[in-house]
């Protein structure tokens, strides 16, 4: 996703309607995070490593749409791998926060 | 582009929404210069994280200022109050340590990689001197901030800093001392720090900052070190700030962001106890890391007492070197490949800081013995120039190209890269072999003189069996002496001439 992922071959592509179906999804969890955030009860540090984990979801998620904004500017096909990380980090992120929330 | 004509006509979501905005703000007329598309690259922006930790320092401390008190005998207490009370006061204190550390190290990285890649140069030797003062500054930040929480580690490592200054030439020493301890008192040190911390240095920083935005703006980014022709067009072609690179810094700030939250949940911050002049007399000072290097120098036997003002003078002339650099390496030459003593001065220089920062983490309070220090500093300059040498020989020398014509034996003169010959590849090769053997005998006879002095030492102290490891390294030295004429000798034989090789050796790659 940082390095420029414009040369990225034909297979490895994603095109411009499947990129704005992720910004979509990828919006919907940003705004779930936010939920969440607010939803943390603010006393404790376990609850202070939960808050963090939701707020790096929901920045991993801004990321990720800003790249799909840019790729889209850019003509429309972007990078397949910096997509899939993202989504990886992204569940991960989720378990460990509501692993940490049950615990 | 017209008036009123915007970038984001298309008819997709994202475009209404863009134009909505653009409209309005006129976001999409060209306010700043395009940046090419080959500085889409993380490398081409650690100034602008730099920048990013920056906000987030300032976001959180204008939180925690809401809390804080700048008196010693409030200080600690309102920062466990942070800690232990204010919603989230642990996460702000960690994000807000960790942004000045991230800060400090991109700042440390943007300059060395500037420093590589040569933008020193002409007509961005005003924007080099500014990122150096903009990095004196951060450490600033990180020297006033660090005494803040009153504790008994930022009290007394910024009593050893405090100490420094005494020992720099007068009348700078007292007017350093004035401007950040004052009378002396505790209340009126803290108060200072507080001060420089919250508003002088956070001012001095917008105004460099905005200074250097302006040549930025006026010299733009600055070319790749082996030129623009060396680029395929689509890379030469140039992108708007605004969507293009806000969007990509949009991603490398949120990534950042991310990254630092990450960190600071895996490593929550705590607070140590509170400072008192009796646990100060139990407690090891040490500083921060950022300042670990310059303090295990001061820690050399022979900087200690009346030495320690010719220490503070290397390490100011080292910054003075540093700033001053436009105006010491003002030729042309850009390219890596023939900038092998800078490239190699560069990553000594690294390679030095990171090791006395770590050398001075793990002995803290110890003072360095003479001949450990030129041990450990002379074998990791001889270390890394060896490894410059030999990178460079195996990637714009002959190295490679042996390899590659042992893979391809068949192949033509024509298919070769066109920077070396094929029928010079022995003598590239036996100049890399010649460097290599060169550099070991530098660095066996630096770890005998090392070992040579220590038994002097020992023996004078009348160590037992001193005389006999004085003999063993003597031995060892004589031998590398010895190695070392005979291999001039054969190097002589071998070309006719010592100059000639040294500048086969040196210019090899041009050729």
């Amino acid at each position: 996703m940082i390095a420029d992922q414009s040369v990225s071959g034909e297979n490895n592509a994603v095109t411009e309607g499947m990129g704005l179906r992720i910004a979509a999804l990828l919006v919907i969890v940003a705004a779930l995070s936010v939920f969440v955030l607010w939803s943390v009860n603010p006393v404790g540090s376990g609850s202070e490593a939960t808050y963090a984990l939701y707020l790096a979801v929901d920045l991993v998620a801004v990321a990720m749409i800003s790249y799909v904004q840019r790729a889209i500017a850019r003509g429309g096909r972007m990078a397949r791998v910096p997509l899939v990380a993202g989504c990886i980090f992204i569940v991960v992120l989720v378990v460990a926060g509501l692993y940490l929330q049950s615990a | 582009m017209d008036e009123g004509e915007t970038r984001h006509d298309g008819s997709g979501f994202v475009d209404r929404v863009m134009g909505w905005f653009d409209s309005r703000l006129g976001l999409s007329h060209q306010m700043l210069r395009p940046a090419p598309q080959y500085s889409i690259n993380p490398f081409y922006w650690l100034g602008a994280l730099a920048t990013v930790a920056f906000v987030i320092q300032g976001v959180t401390g204008g939180i925690m200022m809401l809390y804080y008190v700048p008196n010693p005998t409030q200080a600690y207490a309102t920062t466990q109050y942070i800690f232990q009370v204010v919603s989230y006061g642990t996460f702000l204190e960690t994000i807000h340590l960790y942004t000045a550390y991230a800060m400090i190290m991109l700042a440390f990285m943007h300059l060395m990689r500037g420093y590589f890649v040569s933008v020193h140069k002409r007509p961005r030797e005003l924007m080099w001197v500014t990122g150096m003062v903009m990095g004196f500054v951060t450490l600033g930040f990180g020297f006033t901030g660090y005494l803040l929480p009153w504790t008994i580690v930022s009290k007394s490592a910024t009593d050893v800093g405090i100490g420094m200054m005494g020992a720099l030439p007068q009348p700078l020493a007292n007017w350093l001392t004035f401007l950040v301890v004052g009378s002396g008192s505790d209340a009126g040190e803290l108060l200072r720090f507080y001060d420089l911390h919250v508003v002088v240095l956070p001012a001095v920083l917008l105004v460099l900052l905005v200074v250097k935005m302006y040549m930025l703006e006026a010299h733009g980014v600055s070319e790749p070190t082996t030129g623009m022709d060396s680029l395929p067009p689509k890379k030469k072609k140039l992108i708007p700030i605004f969507p293009d690179v806000s969007f990509y810094l949009v991603e490398l700030a949120a990534l950042f962001g991310s990254a630092v939250i990450i960190v600071s949940v895996i490593f929550p911050l705590s607070l140590p106890p509170e400072y008192s002049a009796s646990l100060a007399g139990q407690y090891v000072a040490q500083p921060d890391w950022y300042f670990l290097w310059v303090y295990q120098i001061l820690k050399i036997s022979a900087f200690e007492e009346a030495g320690l003002a010719v220490a503070l003078s290397v390490v100011t002339l080292i910054f003075i070197v540093l700033v001053l650099l436009p105006f010491i390496d003002r030729g042309k030459i850009r390219n890596i490949r023939e900038r092998m003593v800078y490239m190699t001065l560069g990553a000594i220089f690294v390679a030095e800081v990171a090791v006395l920062a770590v050398w001075g983490y793990l002995t803290p309070g110890q003072v360095i013995p003479d001949e450990t220090a030129v041990l450990v500093l002379g074998g990791t300059a001889l270390l890394v120039t060896l490894g410059s040498v030999v990178a460079y020989k195996a990637v714009f020398g002959g190295l490679n190209v042996y390899l590659k014509g042992r893979a391809k034996s068949t192949a033509t003169a024509a298919e070769a890269p066109s920077l070396v010959a094929p029928r010079k590849v022995s003598s590239r090769s036996a100049a890399v072999w010649t460097s290599v053997l060169f550099v070991c005998f530098l660095v066996a006879g630096a770890f005998f003189i090392g070992l040579s002095v220590n038994g002097v030492i020992a023996l004078r102290l009348g160590a037992t069996g001193a005389i006999q490891s004085l003999a063993v390294s003597l031995a060892g030295l004589s031998l590398i002496v010895v190695g070392t004429m005979f291999f001039l000798y054969r190097l002589d034989l071998g070309t006719g001439s010592i100059k000639r090789r040294i500048r086969a050796f040196e210019l090899g790659w041009r050729e």
